[in-house]
């Protein structure tokens, strides 16, 4: 296996699957692999502000299900939004493209009645088509990933509320009866809080997007972690030149991560979709935030090449329960992104050592003269 | 050189413009008055703020279908400000560029509408403000809903279900939107006749569905005591009523709503499927509109403030409201 040449300006691009053969650190690996620790603190922090404040309440199954059942669709665009970052790019296209494919979804299921197993890997496609033109542009015709995906964070919404006509599609498609259709039914599956897979095997059950936000995080771990293109992700990211000297396909690593990008947005949009059991033409606005934030707080660099999925899936993680907690304290909205945006701050700021032992550095020098 | 260059274009582009508006409605030397009747033609002009909603796509719908009903109208492409009210002003400036006959415009605020208004009130263009008010008096006729009236309405429908009391709880659209201000208000005047009903929580979910039914999934992991649910437009109302569900408390709680759209996911249908126990409908005003336009190209006067009624929807009615207001087969 190549094993890309990698520079080591910058903090932290040591790949972890470098330190091989060295059991000792084999536990450093692991535990570093998941992202940055201060990643578990937070959620440890977060998991006790909502026990001290409402205790059995915010433990209830119920109430965890929901809350991350609510972000899902978010999570599922940040480990998308994970594989670009990483590759030192940028989408902010996902909520966009969220949209259309729930649009889509919608319309394939109430106008031809499509069954939903269909419907879902069709968005899917249709999320990668998007996020292949994402990928073309940055690549092919060398627009900023930022430049590029603002435009068609434009584009795509406009084609969904062309196609839409700028209305609302439900699809709870009611018979004659008065009862839901069944392709209906099986597509409210996918989102609908309270209709659970697996009752009686996990207590009350998980519904589907908990359930797809975990799958889609493991999968794209180990694609991470297990396999060539992931390390290529890194490697790119990390430093192009460096990858493009060692072989590595720097323009299909970028195209792909793209299409992988746009491929999850696409199976959001159906979940997304079910979970208010409409496409609303005005859907998954600013959800590119909630993504990037999900990243960042995770541990991922926007210089790319640092960052992990668990990471990732810890900071989507902390956003939710944080929502919950300040939602279940009734804590108004100003607030809730008064600290949000606080916590994000922190987050980026808690990884850069360097930052903190110089701000450490300045404080003796200030303490030093007066002693 | 390039400023140069620059400014010839601009005053090309404004001859142009200047052409093709003379040729587009000639003889507009006397803009307003009995002399217009003799035209064939009268273009109106429509603003509207935001069409990603579906109730502002059903009045366009609707507009669309009553202007029709007038031979001598025409109605220009209407114009989607995406709630930018910067947008919107330079869309309502390029109608009076263009001399439009009527303009109508459904602020996206009122504020920074008001000047571009009061600008065509000069060039004598009568205006119909559809909604939404300006600040100035200096327009034709303004026709909306009263939306205090429609929250007021709702509390009254709620005092009226819950006989002997009950928590209610409320989901707010933005809370600095005037409609949500208004609707709230009116909610509180219309619940007082039952002291016994107590206002538990309220809480922003900006008019959106998922936000609704989160929120109202928390309240219900809380525990609270819900009785009834009012929010300030249907589709918060059905996302509280999915949380609910998903508790199995559906037919526990009332879900009161406002909007009262005859769309398949709209409130109307939702009465008939027992979801909400009612909705109000709040008029959109396009047949008021219309006809307005009508008579004031013919140089008529049309009164100055249309307010218009709100009808309540209940299980009762709710299949006839729906055949009424159903625009989708019409043309």
């Amino acid at each position: 296996m190549s094993e890309p040449t990698r520079d080591s300006s910058g903090p932290g691009t040591e790949l972890p699957t470098l330190v091989q053969n060295q059991p000792r650190e084999r536990w450093a690996r692991v535990l570093a692999a998941p992202g940055s620790l201060q990643g578990y603190i937070g959620l440890a922090l977060v998991v006790i502000a909502g026990i001290a404040t409402k205790g059995t309440t915010f433990l209830d199954q119920g109430n965890l299900t929901n809350a991350v059942g609510a972000f899902a669709s978010r999570g599922i665009l940040a480990i998308g939004q994970t594989l670009v970052i990483l590759a030192a790019g940028i989408d902010l296209s996902v909520g966009s493209m969220l949209a259309l494919a729930s649009m889509a979804s919608a319309m394939m299921l109430a106008r031809a009645d499509m069954p939903p197993l269909l419907i879902l890997p069709l968005c899917m496609v249709v999320g990668a088509a998007m996020g292949f033109v994402n990928g073309a542009g940055t690549t092919w015709l060398r627009i900023q990933p930022f430049v590029m995906t603002l435009a068609t964070l434009s584009i795509f919404r406009g084609i969904d509320r062309h196609i839409s006509d700028n209305v609302s599609v439900g699809t709870e498609i009611v018979t004659e009866s008065g009862e839901l259709s069944p392709h209906s039914e099986q597509f409210q599956l996918f989102g609908t809080p309270g209709r659970n897979l697996f009752e009686g095997v996990l207590g009350a059950g998980v519904y589907y997007p908990v359930l797809a936000f975990v799958v889609v995080a493991i999968v794209f771990h180990l694609v991470l972690t297990k396999t060539r293109f992931g390390r290529h992700i890194y490697a790119v990211g990390g430093n192009e030149t460096a990858a493009r000297l060692s072989g590595v396909n720097v323009a299909a690593v970028r195209i792909a991560v793209f299409t992988l990008c746009g491929m999850l947005a696409g199976f959001a949009g159906p979940i997304d979709a079910a979970y208010s059991s409409q496409a609303d033409p005005q859907a998954g606005q600013m959800y590119e935030l909630d993504a990037i934030a999900a990243c960042v707080i995770g541990g991922a660099a926007l210089q790319g090449g640092r960052g992990s999925m668990v990471g990732t899936f810890v900071g989507a993680l902390i956003l939710t329960l944080l929502d919950n907690v300040l939602g279940l304290n009734a804590v108004s909205d100003n607030m809730q992104l008064i600290i949000k945006g606080c916590i994000v701050v922190v987050a980026v700021v808690l990884q850069r050592p360097d930052l903190i032992s110089s701000a450490v550095a300045t404080v003796r020098r200030l303490v030093r003269p007066a002693s | 050189m390039f400023a140069t260059k620059r400014r010839l274009s601009v005053a090309a582009l404004a001859v142009v413009a200047g052409l093709v508006t003379a040729t587009a409605c000639a003889s507009t030397d006397e803009p307003t008055g009995q002399k217009e009747t003799d035209k064939d033609e009268f273009v109106v002009g429509y603003s509207q703020s935001n069409n990603a909603e579906p109730y502002r796509a059903q009045l366009n719908i609707q507009l669309e279908y009553f202007v029709k009903k007038y031979p001598k109208l025409k109605l220009m492409p209407i114009t989607d400000a995406q709630q930018d009210s910067g947008k919107q002003v330079s869309q309502v400036q390029n109608f009076i560029t263009n001399n439009v006959d009527v303009l109508i415009v459904s602020p996206n605020e009122s504020a920074p509408l008001t000047p571009v208004v009061d600008k065509a009130c000069e060039k004598k263009i009568p205006v119909i403000i559809l909604d939404r008010s300006v600040n100035t008096d200096c327009y034709s006729s303004f026709i909306g809903g009263d939306n205090v009236e429609a929250g007021r309405k709702a509390g009254e429908l709620a005092a009226k279900e819950l006989p002997d009391g009950g928590n209610v709880v409320v989901l707010q659209g933005i809370l600095s939107n005037q409609p949500q201000i208004d609707r709230l208000k009116g909610f509180e005047e219309g619940i007082k006749s039952n002291p016994k009903i107590k206002i538990l929580k309220k809480r922003e979910a900006k008019w959106l569905k998922p936000d609704a039914t989160r929120i109202t999934s928390q309240w219900l992991s809380q525990k609270l005591d819900i009785d009834l649910v009012y929010a300030e437009n249907d589709p918060m109302a059905l996302g509280a009523y999915q949380a609910a569900a998903a508790a199995g408390k559906e037919k526990d709680i009332k879900f009161i709503g406002t909007d009262g759209l005859a769309i398949p996911d709209g409130g109307i249908r939702a009465v008939q499927q027992g979801k909400l126990t009612g909705t109000f409908i709040y008029p959109t005003g396009a047949e008021e509109a219309a006809k307005a336009a009508n008579d004031l190209a013919a140089g008529k006067t049309v009164e100055k403030k249309q307010v218009l009624p709100i009808d309540a929807v209940t299980s009762d009615n709710a299949a006839e409201l729906y055949k009424k207001y159903d625009f989708s087969g019409r043309s």
